[in-house]
């Protein structure tokens, strides 16, 4: 199976005014073709970095440090405007967390559209896309501007211009968190049935444990810039290794039993300013040892999944920290 | 009918406002010391030549009558008698008032000319780009500059050095177009100096805060050309604040740019009202500051209909 994305030793950082901020400490990341990846992690962890690195839709102040990002074997970081323009409107789709703020107020959907399919689309062709987008009055959503539609409306609309121009990669950051709780499944479900039709890759950047078990193929958990635990969705959400994976699922709602305890992370995510040379989560770690201190961990390849942790597999680890 | 809703109660707000500003000039240039009695017969007049004169003009009425009686004559669009010339002030203002509005639209189109693009660049262009640092330049130039600084040395400059352009003498635009044109030139460069950092800063800080909105990372994201995001979605999303900076600064020119004019010897409005308030003649000044407000306020009316116009949100209730 080809990859649709191959991310090596990627290293981003923002400029602040009181310094350096490492986003993204070294992610490596194969996406294949067709699949439904994951990425989870509170917020700050660095995955929206990485989703939006995929397409080179970093804000100004973030730079490019180290490694390579390819997406569909062009290196996003180092090629030509044009090239990076073209990459984007053919190949990549985005679905952003908030439609209202995705969409451009002043300017009907029929038009916005026109602009994500091509100067040649006409009003049949948007109809009938909006229509695939499971929007009941295409025409009427066509001439209204964004404030004029509900919030699941315009997310529906935001999907079907991402998938315009049937791209190989779908890359959707919290693409239900803005919206109502009762139609998120309806919207998600729309999402990955545009998905399918077209056969593309698709990133979903989420914290909602839920969501991704239903939906990924694959999931990739993001802790200080890094990837510590990617995998196939049942083996990691079921048995995770990692510790950090481990008390993210316990802090999540909506797996609980009842008589369970939601368990929230103490401390909060990181802020690295360089290169980490221990294991970033080992101050929030309840089972860290001596060596978590001072050493960097690598992937490694532990009960059918990679995991960044010196403790995973090893007998040390209690299999469930108490409560 | 969005817009009327939208509209209807701004009409009364300018109709209490208008009614405001004819009370407040009215009181105002009485409160100045001095009346058209000591303009016209000098610092020895007589109490009796006083009194005349001031039956003469209906000025020994009291205050309260005084003024309804020129609202009343307003409404029937009698605007008084100048007591200088003894003509009606409207006829007066009439027929300097394409003076003035040349010139507004004169230093108008520079400022946008020379406003907009700069503005623009200084939006979009980083922070070390040439033509930012110059946008920067003119801005902080335009602010701080006053314009009878400005006027001042373009006048000492080209009264030395003639440069084509000419200083004062003013023909109008029918007889001599030429002529007309080297004349208002410096004036209303010196207007429009203002008017260029105003349009430039109000341009840039809307173009930046608009860079960094939701829908331009969309619109980067399905492979826009930087020229078509600037087009479609920047310059509509700005033009709002730019739409209200601009009205207001064609408003205060249209009210007559009284230094400017007076030290170009423009024979526009401003220089009108003046020497109106020179000779202590209420109704030039009275008038003119009534049509001023007047102007102002309908091109605020104007610049709300716009918004209305750019906006789709406006007026509906959400934003």
């Amino acid at each position: 199976m080809s990859h649709i994305v191959t991310c090596e030793n990627l290293v981003v950082t923002y400029r602040a005014s009181n310094g350096p901020v490492r986003a993204l400490d070294g992610v490596d990341l194969t996406i294949s073709e067709g699949e439904t990846l994951a990425i989870v992690g509170e917020s700050g962890s660095g995955k929206s970095t990485l989703g939006m690195a995929m397409g080179r839709l970093l804000p100004a102040e973030a730079e490019r440090e180290d490694g390579r990002m390819d997406v569909a074997g062009q290196p996003v970081f180092d090629i030509a405007a044009n090239d990076l323009r073209e990459l984007r409107r053919d190949l990549l789709g985005f679905v952003f967390q908030n439609p209202m703020v995705a969409l451009d107020p002043t300017m009907r959907i029929g038009r916005q559209m026109q602009r994500a399919m091509g100067r040649r689309a006409g009003s049949e062709e948007i109809h009938a896309l909006l229509e695939r987008a499971e929007l009941d009055d295409p025409a009427r959503v066509a001439k209204s501007f964004p404030h004029q539609l509900s919030g699941g409306m315009a997310q529906r609309v935001v999907i079907a211009m991402a998938s315009a121009r049937t791209p190989r990669l779908l890359i959707a950051d919290e693409p239900t968190a803005s919206l109502d709780a009762s139609i998120r499944d309806k919207v998600m479900g729309t999402l990955c049935r545009l998905r399918a039709e077209s056969g593309a890759s698709l990133v979903i950047l989420s914290h909602d444990v839920h969501m991704i078990a239903r939906h990924a193929d694959r999931v990739a958990v993001m802790y200080g810039g890094r990837i510590v635990e990617q995998g196939p969705t049942g083996r990691v959400l079921d048995a995770p290794v990692h510790p950090y994976t481990r008390a993210l699922l316990k802090a999540a709602a909506g797996h609980e039993k009842p008589g369970d305890w939601l368990t929230p992370i103490p401390g909060t995510p990181p802020l690295l300013s360089a290169r980490c040379a221990a294991c970033s989560f080992e101050p929030r770690c309840t089972v860290s040892e001596e060596n978590c201190h001072t050493t960097r961990p690598e992937p490694r390849e532990v009960e059918g999944r990679e995991v960044l942790c010196l403790l995973a597999g090893t007998q040390t680890e209690p299999k469930e920290a108490a409560r | 009918m969005r817009i009327l809703f939208y509209f209807l109660p701004k009409l009364a707000v300018a109709a209490i406002t208008m009614l405001g500003v004819s009370a407040l000039v009215f009181l105002s240039l009485r409160m100045i010391p001095g009346g058209y009695a000591d303009v016209l017969l000098g610092p020895f007049v007589t109490p009796e030549a006083r009194e005349a004169i001031a039956v003469r003009y209906g000025l020994d009425q009291p205050l309260l009558i005084q003024y309804l009686n020129w609202l009343g004559a307003l409404f029937q669009g009698d605007l008084g008698v100048s007591m200088v010339t003894r003509a009606p002030v409207l006829d007066e203002f009439l027929r300097r008032a394409p003076v003035t509005l040349e010139l507004a639209l004169l230093a108008l189109i520079v400022a946008l000319a020379g406003g907009l693009p700069l503005g623009i660049l200084a939006g979009i262009a980083p922070p070390d780009h040439r033509g930012g640092l110059l946008a920067r330049l003119v801005g902080a130039l335009g602010a701080s500059v006053p314009d009878f600084v400005l006027g001042s040395l373009l006048i000492f400059v080209f009264s030395v050095w003639s440069l084509w352009l000419r200083v004062g003498g003013y023909v109008g635009p029918i007889e001599d177009p030429v002529g007309n044109l080297r004349v208002m030139l410096l004036p209303a460069l010196t207007l429009s100096l203002f008017g260029i950092a105003l349009v430039l800063r109000t341009t840039r800080d809307a173009v930046l805060r608009v860079m960094t909105e939701g829908h331009i990372t969309t619109a980067l994201a399905r492979g826009e050309r930087p020229i078509d995001i600037v087009r479609l979605h920047v310059l509509r999303n700005a033009a709002i604040p730019v739409v209200t900076v601009v009205t207001t600064y064609f408003g205060f020119l249209l009210g007559g740019a009284v230094v400017v004019e007076v030290l170009f010897s423009i024979p526009g409005i401003g220089f009108f009202i003046f020497s109106g308030l020179e000779n202590r003649d209420y109704a030039i000044v009275q008038a003119g500051v009534l049509i001023a407000a007047a102007v102002f306020i309908t091109i605020n009316m104007l610049a709300d209909l716009a918004y209305a116009l750019i906006d789709p949100r406006v007026g509906s209730g959400r934003h």
